[in-house]
């Protein structure tokens, strides 16, 4: 055999074989992904909705809303939304769940960050902070979307529209609520224009 | 084919310390450094590594004799590859916290030189049980290293180890450890005290 | 210096008098020796230990005014350091087999350089933690005195920057009679509540050291007493303070011209932050800084402009001393590129 039919045929046989087992082993391994994809997406939405029994899927441009709904009732809990923007270092993705009306934010929940660990990190938890590690994203229960929502430093929030920020990640504070105000409007009018 | 001689044992272990890949070698650096803020991650990775690094190290073993000199890396990179894919799929469908932890490094295993570095030099020269040793040698060295690495700065920038709080309130997590600076720190000092002690192991 | 090396590539064997036409000659008046020998060529009185004892004292009307407007802590700080700095010294020598060097002072300046740059109410573990840094792996690691990359206290005040960012950045007031309320609380520094509420701080405040702030580069005054009396025993290079000060006015100058509301006036950028304290006491390192008069104003210009960007758009209120770092990291290059010619050496 000549050298170079050996290398086509040997190199052929390997990547063929290297396709084949991977591409069994992705249908094992798939479902158990997708599984798992949808269990966070699940908790996720259950934590930054009220108690509800199902929800459903509303696609629009693009964005999906996740509608959370009781049974026998015709208005929803909530509506649950993924949103992302730019934080201090990279993306930060978050779940945000909002009453029906838009008036408020029921939860959120940042799903995806890269920032300086033990201070943007706070935004998910604050181990520091022994009593409460989830502070920071609890503060958002409870806020009033319109007017924007503000940030202060070092003083408790006085009024239902603002946020404490994260002392040391105020920049990361700041990229949080900037995401969520920055989107919510557009949210809102995907909401009413398809319900 | 002259290192026949060395003995069985002699090829488990000097991954271990002599020809310690991250220690001795400085081989694998982007893993050692990247994924080792603690030491479950620092272990992930490493038993990933070492898993790759096994099952190509067999398969190039086995077949060393079959693939053309010309398109050796090639074929080697491919043979990786595979590997890498299986433990990134396996550890995203059984182990979705530690997945999500390590990121983008398990994918980029394949490009760890340490692997294709043991194939090159040693699978693509032995037989099936010497490189097998040797895989293993060099997987728990690289696994050690990591899994110290990772405790000492867990340790230190979130007083916990594995993720257990060993440190009372009164210490002060060093945040700089669990960022990248602490990783060079933590590593270069492990590379000094390593060379420190073989060089007092050979005056003695 | 007094040796006359005739420094040939090839000591021929035959014995090469000075007549003999010596090619290089011709570029050298004739009739005159032509000296070779290495650097230094000249020689002065000064010492590492004089040097250092006089900076420690040009430290003092500083380290005055901190401990005049934080009181106790500051006293304590400062001692916390100097012993961590010392205990690491020895420690080190030992280790490296030499002799104790704790005597020349360097590591006493060290650990009063980090006590000042640090927040009043700073950990005092935290701080010895970043003197001991400051000492093994600002100095020791590099080999010692005189082989370090980076200004030592520096480079552990940016390792506890990293390390305790929290804590780093909580400034108490001064305690003064001017406060009622003299339990520490927590302010902004004139450059961070600047940069985030576009609050100016009174200068007259800014220039006695009645303001928020590290403990020794809260007054300028003192400072700049110190560093005059560096400059005029010339233990420090006049032109390193000069021309930080003199790029920082231009550049900042600039920025504030173009919109005084969005950039604060150059004045404030001389007085607020670790600016003076930073050009007199930091960057002046004779170590870390370049040797060549042209390099020194290079180094000078390089951390002006980059003080100036950090603190208007970096996402920290002070860059003065990632600045002075960063120029430390370029000194070898600037000696480089600075280096005089050697005479008759063709220009490229």
């Amino acid at each position: 055999m000549n050298n170079t039919a050996k290398m086509i045929i040997v190199l052929t046989i390997i990547t063929g074989l290297s396709g084949g087992i991977l591409s069994s082993w992705d249908n094992i391994t798939k479902p158990k992904i997708e599984y798992h994809r949808l269990q966070a997406l699940k908790a996720a939405i259950s934590e930054v909705l009220p108690q509800y029994d199902y929800y459903d899927e509303l696609e629009a441009e693009g964005t999906t809303l996740y509608v959370g709904r009781i049974e026998d009732q015709n208005e929803p809990v909530g509506i649950a939304f993924t949103t992302q923007g730019s934080g201090f270092q990279g993306n930060i993705s978050m779940m945000v769940g909002v009453d029906p009306s838009f008036n408020a934010i029921t939860g959120l929940k940042v799903l995806e960050q890269v920032e300086t660990p033990g201070l943007g990190t706070k935004i998910v938890t604050d181990p520091s902070n022994k009593s409460n590690p989830l502070w920071f994203p609890e503060q958002f229960v409870g806020v009033n979307l319109f007017p924007a929502i503000t940030v202060v430093k070092n003083i408790k929030p006085s009024t239902k529209n603002e946020i404490q920020a994260i002392s040391g990640a105020t920049i990361t504070s700041k990229a949080v609520v900037d995401i969520v105000n920055g989107n919510i409007s557009r949210i809102k009018n995907l909401y009413q224009s398809t319900d | 084919m002259a290192k026949k001689k060395t003995s069985l044992y002699r090829e488990f272990v000097k991954g271990l310390w002599d020809d310690n890949p991250v220690l001795r070698m400085l081989l694998g650096l982007c893993p050692a450094l990247a994924v080792t803020n603690s030491a479950i991650n620092g272990l992930a990775m490493g038993m990933a590594t070492t898993f790759v690094l096994l099952s190509s190290s067999i398969i190039i073993s086995l077949l060393r004799k079959v693939i053309p000199h010309q398109v050796r890396i090639a074929g080697y990179i491919v043979i990786i590859a595979t590997f890498v894919t299986v433990a990134d799929k396996f550890l995203a469908a059984f182990l979705p916290e530690i997945s999500k932890s390590l990121g983008p490094y398990v994918p980029l295993i394949v490009v760890n030189c340490l692997i294709l570095g043991r194939q090159e030099a040693f699978s693509s020269k032995n037989n099936v049980g010497r490189s097998i040793l040797d895989a293993l040698g060099m997987g728990t060295g690289f696994i050690f290293v990591l899994v110290v690495l990772g405790g000492i700065r867990e340790i230190l920038g979130s007083a916990t180890l594995f993720n257990l709080q060993i440190l009372g309130d009164w210490f002060n997590p060093w945040m700089i450890m669990i960022l990248p600076p602490g990783a060079f720190l933590t590593l270069g000092i492990l590379i000094g005290l390593g060379n420190w002690l073989n060089e007092r192991k050979v005056k003695v | 210096m007094s040796e006359i090396e005739e420094n040939k590539p090839k000591p021929e064997p035959k014995p090469v008098e000075k007549k003999k036409p010596d090619p290089r000659k011709k570029l050298a008046k004739p009739d005159k020796m032509l000296i070779l020998n290495s650097s230094p060529h000249l020689h002065t009185t000064k010492s590492v230990k004089s040097i250092m004892w006089s900076v420690v004292i040009a430290l003092f009307p500083a380290m005055a005014m901190a401990i005049y407007y934080f009181g106790l802590p500051a006293v304590w700080m400062i001692l916390t350091c100097v012993a961590a700095a010392l205990g690491a010294e020895i420690i080190m020598n030992l280790m490296k087999g030499e002799k104790i060097t704790i005597i020349d002072g360097s590591a006493i300046i060290t650990g009063i350089l980090l006590a000042l740059t640090l927040p009043p109410s700073f950990r005092l573990t935290s701080a010895a933690l970043g003197s001991i840094v400051a000492i093994t792996l600002g100095k020791h690691i590099f080999g010692g005195l005189g082989y370090n990359i980076f200004n030592p206290a520096l480079l552990g005040r940016a390792f506890l920057q990293a390390s305790f960012p929290v804590a780093m950045t909580t400034w108490s007031n001064p305690i003064t009679p001017k406060f009622e309320n003299t339990d520490a609380i927590s302010t902004a520094t004139p450059l961070g509540s600047f940069k985030f509420e576009k609050i100016f701080t009174d200068y007259s405040d800014m220039l006695i050291g009645n303001i928020g702030g590290s403990l020794g580069e809260t007054s300028a005054i003192a400072v700049l007493i110190g560093g005059i009396f560096l400059l005029i025993l010339k233990n420090a290079d006049w032109r390193i303070p000069v021309s930080i000060l003199v790029t920082v006015t231009i550049f900042g100058s600039i920025f504030w011209m173009l919109n005084p509301a969005q950039y604060p006036d150059p004045l404030f950028h001389i007085l607020s932050g670790g600016l003076l304290f930073g050009a007199f006491f930091m960057a002046t390192d004779m170590v870390t800084s370049p040797i060549t008069t042209k390099g020194a104003w290079i180094f000078g210009i390089g951390i002006g402009i980059l003080v100036v960007i950090i603190r208007l758009f970096g996402g920290l209120p002070e860059g003065v001393m990632y600045s002075i770092l960063l120029m430390n990291g370029a000194t070898p290059l600037i000696n480089r590129y600075t280096r005089p010619r050697i005479f008759g050496e063709s220009k490229k």
